[in-house]
């Protein structure tokens, strides 16, 4: 007999939203660190490394993610690193958040106007200061919109790692609907589920963009 | 009396790819000497003073601030802008902090003093620009003329031994343009060596030990204000007088 969608699927669902959760907080916070390196890197002034930089950059951005899953995932384990299916799309998320948060911050760096990197030159102050202090505080508001764009992006995105046999809400919802039968309450509820999570972001993120277009007409 | 030379330029060559900005730039500048740089636009006056505090590399020649010589070290550059402050034509106070923490950054950061003094040395300087009451603002709410003040403060708190001034007044509502040149009178009047970018040819007048012309940028011609505008040698500079002052 089929089981009728309940409680205890309920439940594994929500388990399946724990570490989509989970899994967007590794690759953001991760991806937020190495995609501030990214960032600072791509505008260091050198034309060498900001060159690698751009490469990095566009080897993530120009590829499709799923592949780069596969090659962390399968590629490592034919190199005899056998990962955690979490740790493995972990890592390849991470490392393709850096590439979308160093590009989407290296843009704000740069819309910082260049008087206030000429102002602090002139008061003295050295890169790291001028970094702390003037620029990124700059930037970081400027790149707020966007930034926050991007973890809606992922937190959706991450149901890719079902591909690699990793349970998140995607997968658990078709788990629970191949046991039940019952696709549309199932994947309503996993759709739900998303909304709940995305939307408040999506939402604070336009009221940011608004009140940023409302301080730049000042 | 010769005072002490605090800024030396040699033979200064200054290109932007093939584009020669300064040539052959000489320029000393003594203790207590205010300065006044004039000319058309494009002439070099912003290039001269931005390669004196190294905003602006030099590709020849050699710049010596007050005795230390001016090379691509980071060291060297430290040294010189610790002794040189500036104000911009469009005051680039830092939009994040308040106006007594704009001016408190730099003496906290690159004198490495503590906070208490750093504050005590911006309030100071916030009252001799007439602005003190005005510290917990941020700058946008500020008139472009106070916000101009508080640059000039926000550089003399770093205690600079010269002050240059890159058309610190031509951003400004014409209203708002006197409150900032009697700031920077009252500066000159207290002994601060000064090198101003200017077309305010009535502070010129009044404060200036010497103008200098360029054009094409050369150091065309040179003067006491008084035989500047009531004797210009070169035919450019007496081209240059009568296109300004017939505003004036």
């Amino acid at each position: 007999m089929t089981p009728h969608f309940g409680l205890p699927e309920f439940g594994f669902l929500l388990r399946g939203l724990q570490w989509t959760m989970l899994l967007t907080l590794v690759a953001f916070v991760g991806g937020c660190t190495a995609g501030l390196a990214v960032a600072l890197l791509r505008t260091c002034g050198h034309k060498g490394v900001e060159w690698i930089t751009r490469i990095y950059i566009g080897m993530f951005q120009g590829t499709p993610l799923l592949l780069q899953l596969f090659v962390v995932y399968y590629g490592l384990a034919l190199t005899g690193l056998k990962l955690d299916a979490f740790v493995a799309v972990a890592i390849g998320f991470t490392v393709n958040a850096s590439a979308f948060l160093g590009e989407i911050w290296r843009g704000a760096i740069q819309a910082v106007p260049r008087g206030q990197t000429e102002a602090a030159m002139a008061l003295g102050l050295h890169y790291s200061s001028r970094m702390r202090d003037i620029v990124l505080p700059q930037a970081i508001r400027i790149s707020l919109p966007a930034t926050i764009g991007y973890l809606v992006q992922l937190i959706k995105g991450t149901s890719l790692a079902a591909i690699v046999g990793f349970i998140e809400l995607a997968r658990a919802g078709q788990i629970v609907s191949n046991q039940t039968f019952q696709p549309l309450l199932v994947f309503g509820v996993v759709g739900a589920m998303y909304f709940i999570l995305c939307w408040p972001l999506s939402w604070w993120g336009s009221r940011m963009e608004a009140r940023l277009a409302l301080a730049s007409q000042r | 009396m010769q005072n002490q030379i605090l800024i030396e330029m040699k033979a200064v060559q200054k290109w932007y790819g093939g584009y020669q900005a300064l040539r052959d730039v000489d320029l000393t500048v003594r203790k207590g000497e205010k300065i006044v740089l004039c000319g058309p636009s494009g002439s070099g006056k912003s290039t001269l003073i931005r390669c004196i505090n190294r905003l602006e590399p030099i590709q020849q020649g050699s710049i010596v601030v007050n005795g230390h010589g001016l090379d691509d070290s980071i060291k060297a550059i430290d040294i010189v802008r610790q002794e040189v402050g500036m104000v911009f034509q469009s005051f680039n106070l830092f939009p994040h902090m308040t106006v007594l923490q704009n001016c408190m950054l730099a003496p906290i950061r690159a004198r490495r003093i503590s906070k208490s003094e750093a504050e005590a040395i911006a309030r100071k300087y916030l009252e001799r620009v007439r602005i003190g009451d005005q510290a917990e603002k941020y700058p946008a709410q500020l008139s472009g003329g106070q916000q101009q003040r508080v640059a000039i403060a926000r550089a003399l708190c770093m205690q600079p031994k010269v002050m240059l001034f890159d058309e610190p007044t031509s951003a400004l509502d014409p209203e708002m343009v006197k409150e900032v040149l009697d700031t920077m009178i009252g500066l000159a009047n207290d002994g601060m060596t000064m090198i101003c970018v200017t077309h305010e040819m009535g502070f010129a007048r009044q404060v200036a030990d010497r103008v200098i012309f360029m054009a094409e940028g050369q150091i065309i011609e040179e003067g006491t204000p008084d035989a500047f505008f009531r004797n210009p040698q070169h035919a450019r500079t007496r081209q240059f007088l009568g296109e300004i002052l017939a505003h004036h």
